[in-house]
């Protein structure tokens, strides 16, 4: 807290402990300075419920609970030091993660899991550097009238035209994005980029390169401050993966892999061996992936051949319609662009998921197939190029029996997850969500604010 | 020659028709898969499961679910109405397809279905052995199931299976056939005078148990 205090100019009045649930929502809760001194070391007491909670405040029941779940039981919230920043006057926020009485870290617990695979990376001697581009949409009306609207026939802020990289975006979008980059100045997250996205409202911001697990916190921050940067403008945001029926939005992550501070992709004459190995292990995991980084019905609008996101497990050196993009041949900027994501995922799942496919290609040693160097969309039904699964259920079935993702993501997450996703397929056909219609108010109600 | 006077033994059964739901169906087209295959076997609306062809849409009255079944020598259930149908029906899918309005379209169609989709419940005791039966594999699900029942004669009891852990459940007899044969929501039937007793993570897992029942997942 030193660093914090001593650059405050008001006195901290309460600490925000922060960590994502399951879905990827940012839960936590106020302390006052006095509560966070006491409980700093040996955490905060949070119901295990939290990571079964739907997005309607149901409790998600279909599968049998681990040993650590009760009937409610508490698991300790440990705050991570190191992420703790004055948020604003007054309000210090500090990101945590679930440990269990025993000490051992909550398995399901989404920011653990990605440490627990960046510490697997380190024994082969590897350091990761990840980023990713940010998609969100933004409309005129503050979250209040969106409500009211059940926010369907919202206003894109910035004009009603789809458009990419354009400057002349109205006064009111401009000055929301930098009041967010501004923000994220204030709270210390390096950004890159931002720019008008593809479609009415939207926008793209980038976070810089950094070590997965910072990421995961600078990511689920970033979302936080951008809602809260609509709440004080009277704007919305929202990080549906189609917040409309006309536009998806995703959430690349960017990825390269260092040894003593040199890029491990790189290779004279393109992929070097690991990052094949990579790609092969980002292929081989890609249909139970989807389950993890499509988590939402809604996150399956998305794939639509030539809109945006990748349609087929493939890919391609410097290939924009492949799942997985290739970027060679640049001692630091050789990467692998992994494009599956939408902007609703869970930060540190999805970085999880992507971590635990290069780690069954590292340790596997499995080499990709062929990549694609044609357009990767609206490819022949030859069995060549296989589709990613296109609902919430074939997904959840992919996962449940992928035993690359079971062994890196342990089959405790992998079951727990399957079965919340289970959960949610039913809730959406069974209560109001409809399937053929091109977004249905089920989805919207539900998925617009959270996560 | 006089009449006959015993009753003849009814006619060899044709050959059964049989149910097919498409690939990744719905939990609606699972719940008309199960159903009208329950109802096959049974020999419940024989007749009217045996018609030729024909095609009935299935809708809920209370949220966009709908399915078409296509009659034949085997019956198709498929998610959605993407083509005009014979009939119409529209039921409350909480009330064992009970209609909620008048059938549209083939009448004589319509009301064969209907009747397909309601077949009659099993005793309470035979409902519930199947389930604990069929129930097995689920993972976590408890050794014993013991039934509290509170029918028009009195109280009775059932218990299934042996074993270190139990769940018991409490309730009118023919709401617990529902929800032991999937004619009952089993979440929806505690609203509805069902009660347990168990801990948490058995309720989640007698929910996994009941979808089993329900929809077959």
């Amino acid at each position: 807290m030193s660093e914090t205090t001593a650059t405050r100019t008001t006195p901290c009045k309460a600490v925000r402990l922060e960590a994502t649930n399951h879905e990827g929502s940012l839960l936590g809760k106020n302390v006052s300075p006095a509560k966070f001194e006491a409980g700093k070391d040996s955490g905060f007491a949070f119901a295990d419920i939290l990571f079964a909670i739907d997005l309607n405040n149901e409790i998600v029941l279909g599968d049998a609970f681990p040993d650590w779940r009760g009937n409610i039981y508490d698991i300790a919230m440990v705050p991570d030091l190191s992420t703790l920043v004055e948020w604003r006057p007054g309000l210090d926020s500090v990101i945590g993660d679930y440990w269990l009485k025993d000490g051992s870290p909550v398995p399901i617990c989404p920011r653990n899991l990605v440490k627990r695979l960046v510490a697997r990376l380190a024994e082969h001697g590897y350091t990761a550097t990840a980023a990713v581009e940010i998609e969100a949409t933004l409309f005129e009306e503050s979250v209040q009238e969106a409500r009211s609207k059940g926010y369907r026939d919202l206003t894109p802020l910035g004009g009603s035209t789809g458009a990419t990289y354009h400057l002349a975006r109205s006064s009111d979008w401009v000055a929301y994005m930098e009041a967010v980059v501004e923000r994220l100045d204030q709270v210390g997250i390096t950004w890159e980029a931002w720019t008008d996205e593809a479609a009415p409202g939207q926008t793209e911001l980038n976070l810089a390169p950094t070590d997965p697990v910072r990421l995961g916190d600078n990511w689920a921050r970033t979302r936080q401050v951008m809602r809260e940067v609509g709440n004080a403008l009277g704007h919305t945001v929202s990080f549906m993966a189609k917040p409309t029926a006309g536009f998806g939005q995703g959430a690349h992550i960017n990825l390269s892999l260092q040894r003593d501070g040199v890029n491990q992709y790189f290779a004279e004459d393109g992929p070097s061996e690991l990052m094949r190995h990579s790609v092969g292990g980002l292929l081989a995991t890609m249909a139970g992936a989807t389950s993890i980084v499509m988590p939402q019905i809604t996150s399956y609008r998305r794939l639509v051949d030539l809109t945006g996101p990748p349609t087929t497990i493939s890919w391609g050196v410097n290939n924009k319609t492949a799942a997985v993009r290739a970027i060679t041949g640049h001692p630091k900027y050789s990467r692998l662009e992994y494009r599956l994501p939408g902007a609703d995922v869970n930060p540190y799942l999805t970085l999880a998921a992507v971590l635990a496919g290069v780690l069954a290609g590292i340790e596997g040693r499995i080499e990709p197939p062929a990549q694609v160097t044609d357009m990767a969309w609206c490819l022949p039904d030859d069995g060549s190029v296989e589709r990613i699964p296109d609902t919430m259920s074939k997904a959840g079935a992919a996962l449940a029996a992928d035993p690359l993702l079971r062994a890196h993501l342990g089959d405790e997450f992998v079951d727990f997850w399957v079965a919340s996703r289970r959960w949610e397929w039913m809730e959406f056909h069974t209560k109001g969500g409809d399937p053929y219609a091109e977004l249905s108010a089920w989805e919207s109600t539900r998925y617009f604010e959270f996560p | 020659m006089s009449a006959p006077t015993t009753v003849a033994p009814p006619p060899a059964r044709p050959e059964l028709v049989r149910v097919a739901i498409e690939d990744d169906a719905t939990p609606l087209v699972r719940q008309l898969g199960r159903t009208l295959g329950e109802a096959i076997r049974s020999g419940h609306a024989h007749d009217e499961l045996s018609r030729a062809g024909g095609t009935v849409a299935v809708r809920s009255h209370d949220t966009p679910q709908a399915a078409t079944i296509t009659l034949g020598a085997t019956i198709e259930v498929r998610g959605g109405v993407l083509a005009e149908p014979d009939a119409t029906v529209v039921v409350d899918l909480h009330g064992r397809f009970a209609p909620t309005e008048e059938p549209s379209g083939d009448a004589v169609l319509a009301a064969g279905v209907l009747h397909a989709l309601r077949p009659p419940l099993p005793p309470w005791r035979e409902a519930a052995a199947r389930f604990w039966q069929e129930t097995r594999p689920i993972p976590g699900i408890p050794d014993v199931l013991v039934v509290h029942v509170l029918g028009p004669d009195g109280p009775e009891e059932g218990r299934f299976g042996e074993g270190a852990t139990t769940y018991e459940l409490t309730g009118p007899a023919d709401l617990l056939a529902g929800v032991f044969t999937g004619a009952d929501d089993f979440l929806a039937a505690l609203d509805a005078g069902v009660q347990v007793k168990g801990t948490l993570s058995q309720l989640s897992v007698m929910t996994a148990a009941s979808w089993k029942a329900r929809f077959d997942v």
